[in-house]
């Protein structure tokens, strides 16, 4: 008998009310270059299975690696037995899972060139060639490459009777250049986080071309000045910067596990309480989230979640309005919901689903606007370019957020670069403030491959993107 | 869990099958029960043991790394293989270090039965405790308890052994009613020296001092933090203690060696034989760990030093394996009275970098802030954005408190600190 079937078997024999076994190989490889120094090069592989067992409104989960009948049976046993000890605090008068039927399907991410099947030489020769274009700089005292791969392989099957083969993959170059000036140290990246794609995707970045600008753009900002006191301005901001503000101010918040308390004690809770649904007004009217787990290259589309809920598109937040949450099946029905949408996901096969950010981007906005035109139209202002410091408060209400690159606009023309940009804003002020978002044709992703979240954490990941957005009357300025 | 024998049978095995030139060996295993309630239910119940082993072998000073959490021999043929292979792919590295030789390491007692002998019926009959406490006061409590049994193991193609077994129970939790929210957090190597009860009394306390928090002005203010507060702003302090990247200049600790850069009253080390603390006998590619002065009265004796660094400058490779900040005598309500007002924080949270150069950090107050004058607590606050130059804040220290335990790597003062650069307010 298939350990599948067995874990199924034993769990109804028990009396399970549901329960579900993920088996789990993931592989990672991470390769790390500080000039021109190999510091790590590492091929991780690790399999085991977790299974969670439902029993009056309560769960337990309990993992393993050893494969055998005796060691399944052992681990539904006591993945059981500890759902028993949860049914002695019971969350409300205990948890109702959404309703669900079984799939037997498969979903692999789409890629030409398995990255763990390219020899290493030429993944490290690529990183050597960008480590020596930047260190050519005189001022760049240090260059940073750094390189992950990772494929998930799973095996999930439910007592609904789903029976799934999920194999995902994805790959997150990331090059950093730092200049030492003047006193100072500044640095520049460049990075579109995590991408399910394979090795092909890396190939068309053109990264050293990349590494010249980084090096450039790294020396530009040590000699830049900063922006001095605070002062309510116009921002426009790229859609590699906006993924990370996106993913804490509107991800984060609408987690419906989050919104329910679940996560008081550490990652926090959320001011998008379920009485705001509908009639919130999250952003300006030209503001719409979309949350999508089919977008192509998408960190979180897997073709199901870890409940074996199927991957959906839907609006989080629609004409500026709050719509919906990310939803499991443990979540959903405490706000009075009938289905799940999809968004309970574990990370390590030792790991217990949570719920999660799933793939959410700004919808482009409507009318044709490119950057440049966008800049031309904004008389007095800052552009910030990629990702920097973050933080936000447990509430995901008040937040300030640095970047990678500013420049000044005056008359419509970037004149000059600048360093230490914060600027502090919160929500709803934020979204509120968006009176453009340039089309299609700029939009771009950002993939998150290291969300913290849970207790015990776990790093999980999902895509963000939109195209570049202009921002009114926020409050800018340089740091202290 | 794998076990001592276990560990010494691979290494055996690497032994015998690698060919390359250098290799380290890294096991370690852990057996952990994760019990996490919200909103006064548990939400989520973990059981279960994992085994990591990390092979990185060297060939011409090429280096390849393998791991797996599998022990079994085929297991360790495939990561030899896959090390093995890797590295003599790679291109050689120019800090490339040997593997370390033989040391006697110091002996440390990490392990404790009373917390590896736990159950999970008392871990929930504790959990009951803390929502009955929260039910009385018509509030919701979430957090949760861990029990974690570790042990690692590591050797070296030039002759270092090393075992060691680590115990640690934590328990954390917030409660939170309408606008109230606030949180306790210890863990212990030794359960028996862990009372719920005292814990349940720590969040009651803070949760009645705090009632319809208003909201104060941003600015300059005197702030007494809490232990729990200092500690989530020293990890991150240290976590850019580095002797490399200050001496490449990337920090401002460059140049700052022996100097007085930080406040005279500010004093931090990483101990061996601290009954309560946990400390590795060794760091993970073998060095044998020894008592550390960091700060002394202000003065930077030491940061982390990597092996590579370490040989190059004739240094000692040295990592911070527990915290004592050093203490005064000073009880909260003497700090009140030290300053005409000020805030007394209980926690940070989301503390970030804003400019690694100058060393600023921006965070926010969590888990209740109270206002005090003239010597009393006179009302309870809504919470505030920070940005800090945190070895600045160090130099306006103006009182320090008892150390007390905080977790079971830490023992920390509550502080009294000048003109804390308070930049924003939040609505709640």
């Amino acid at each position: 008998m298939d350990f599948l079937s067995l874990a199924m078997d034993t769990a109804k024999s028990l009396g399970a009310d549901y329960a579900d076994i993920r088996i789990q190989k993931s592989s990672s490889e991470m390769i790390f270059l500080r000039n021109l120094s190999l510091k790590d090069t590492m091929l991780k592989e690790t399999h085991g299975y977790g299974i969670r067992v439902f029993k009056n409104g309560a769960w337990g989960f309990a993992h393993d690696n050893v494969f055998t009948s005796d060691a399944v049976n052992k681990t539904v046993k006591k993945a059981f037995a500890i759902a028993r000890e949860s049914g002695r605090i019971k969350y409300g008068n205990g948890l109702i899972l959404a309703h669900e039927r079984g799939y037997i399907d498969s979903y692999k991410t789409p890629y030409c060139l398995d990255p763990f099947m390219v020899p290493l030489s030429e993944k490290v020769e690529l990183m050597m060639e960008t480590n020596k274009t930047m260190l050519n700089f005189d001022e760049i005292k240090l260059a940073m490459f750094q390189l992950e791969s990772r494929k998930d392989e799973k095996l999930f099957a439910s007592t609904l009777g789903s029976r799934l083969d999920i194999h995902t993959l994805y790959i997150a170059p990331f090059i950093t250049a730092t200049a030492v000036a003047n006193g100072d140290s500044q640095s520049r990246s460049f990075s579109r986080g995590g991408q399910a794609r394979g090795w092909e995707w890396v190939k068309g970045l053109s990264l050293t071309d990349k590494a010249v600008q980084v090096a450039e753009e790294a020396i530009m900002k040590v000699h830049a000045s900063s922006l001095g006191a605070e002062e309510r301005r116009t921002l426009i901001l790229d859609p590699l910067h906006m993924s990370l503000t996106m993913h804490e101010s509107v991800g984060h918040p609408t987690e419906l596990d989050r919104v329910l308390g679940w996560e008081a004690d550490f990652a926090g809770i959320s001011f998008a309480t379920p009485e705001k649904l509908g009639n919130f007004q999250y952003g300006s009217k030209i503001v719409n989230f979309v949350a999508n787990n089919t977008l192509e290259g998408g960190l979180a589309t897997a073709g199901y979640d870890d409940d074996g809920v199927p991957n959906q598109k839907w609006y989080i937040v629609k004409d500026g309005i709050l719509n919906e949450y990310g939803t499991t099946r443990a979540t959903a029905p405490i706000i009075g919901l009938q289905m799940s949408r999809g968004c309970n996901r574990a990370t390590e096969y030792y790991d217990f689903p949570i719920n999660r950010i799933p793939n959410l981007y700004l919808e482009p906005g409507k009318e044709p606007l490119s950057p440049q035109e966008l800049i031309a139209d904004t008389k007095d202002g800052i552009y910030i370019e990629g990702q920097g410091s973050f933080s936000i408060d447990q509430h995901r209400v008040n937040f300030q957020f640095g970047g990678d690159m500013f420049w000044e606009i005056k008359n419509g023309k970037k004149v000059r670069p600048l360093k230490k940009v914060l600027y502090k804003s919160n929500n709803p002020e934020f979204w509120n403030s968006v009176d453009a978002i340039c089309d299609e044709r700029f939009f771009q992703t950002f993939g998150v491959n290291n969300c913290g979240k849970g207790q015990p954490g776990q790093r999980g990941r999902m895509t963000h993107g939109g195209a570049t957005a202009r921002f009114r009357n926020i409050r800018v300025g340089g740091s202290q | 869990m794998i076990n001592k024998q276990d560990m010494q049978k691979a290494a055996e095995f690497i032994r015998k099958n690698v060919q390359a030139d250098d290799f380290t060996l890294d096991i370690s295993g852990s057996d952990e029960l994760l019990t996490r309630f919200a909103q006064n239910g548990i939400t989520q119940h973990i059981s279960g043991s994992k085994t990591n082993v990390s092979l990185e072998v060297t060939f011409d000073n090429k280096t390849g790394r393998a791991m797996t959490n599998d022990l079994s021999e085929d297991s360790l043929k495939h990561i030899i293989k896959t090390a093995e292979n890797m590295a003599k792919l790679n291109q050689p590295d120019p800090e490339f270090v040997p593997s370390e030789p033989a040391h006697i390491l110091p002996e440390v007692d990490n392990f404790s039965a009373n917390t590896a002998e736990l159950t999970v019926e008392k871990i929930v009959d504790d959990i009951q405790k803390c929502v009955k406490n929260a039910e009385s006061k018509n509030a919701k409590v979430s957090g949760i308890s861990e029990k974690h049994i570790d042990n690692t193991f590591c050797a070296t193609k030039n002759g270092f052994t090393g075992f060691e077994e680590f115990t640690n129970f934590a328990h954390s939790m917030t409660m939170k009613r309408e606008g109230v929210e606030t949180k306790v957090a210890k863990s212990v190597k030794d359960h028996a020296k862990f009372s719920m009860e005292d814990m349940i009394a720590q969040l009651n306390s803070q949760f009645d001092s705090l009632k319809n928090p208003v909201q104060l002005e941003k600015g300059r203010i005197p702030v007494i933090l809490r232990p729990a507060a200092v500690l989530n702003w020293l990890q991150y302090l240290i976590w850019t203690f580095n002797r490399r990247d200050a001496d490449e200049g990337f920090t401002p600790f460059t140049g700052q060696m022996e100097k007085q850069f930080f406040g005279k009253d500010f004093t931090f080390r990483s101990v061996l034989n601290d009954p309560d603390l946990a400390a590795e006998r060794f760091l993970n590619n073998g060095i044998p760990t020894e008592n550390i002065d960091w700060i002394s009265n202000g003065v930077l004796k030491n940061m982390n030093v990597d092996r590579y660094y370490a040989r190059k400058h004739n240094l000692k490779a040295l990592h911070p394996y527990n915290v004592i900040v050093e203490g005064g005598t000073t009880t909260e309500d003497e700090m009140m009275q030290m300053v005409k007002r000020g805030v007394i924080v209980n926690n940070f949270w989301y503390i970030r970098q804003t400019d690694r150069k100058v060393g600023e950090w921006t965070g926010l107050t969590r888990d209740g802030v109270l206002y005090f004058e003239d010597g009393k607590i006179q009302k309870s606050v809504t919470n505030f954005r920070w940005n800090e130059i945190l070895h600045d804040t160090t130099r306006r220290i103006l009182a320090l408190g008892p150390t007390v335990q905080q977790e079971y790597y830490a023992k920390i003062p509550t502080m009294l600190i000048d003109a804390f650069n308070f930049v924003d307010v939040t609505t709640f």
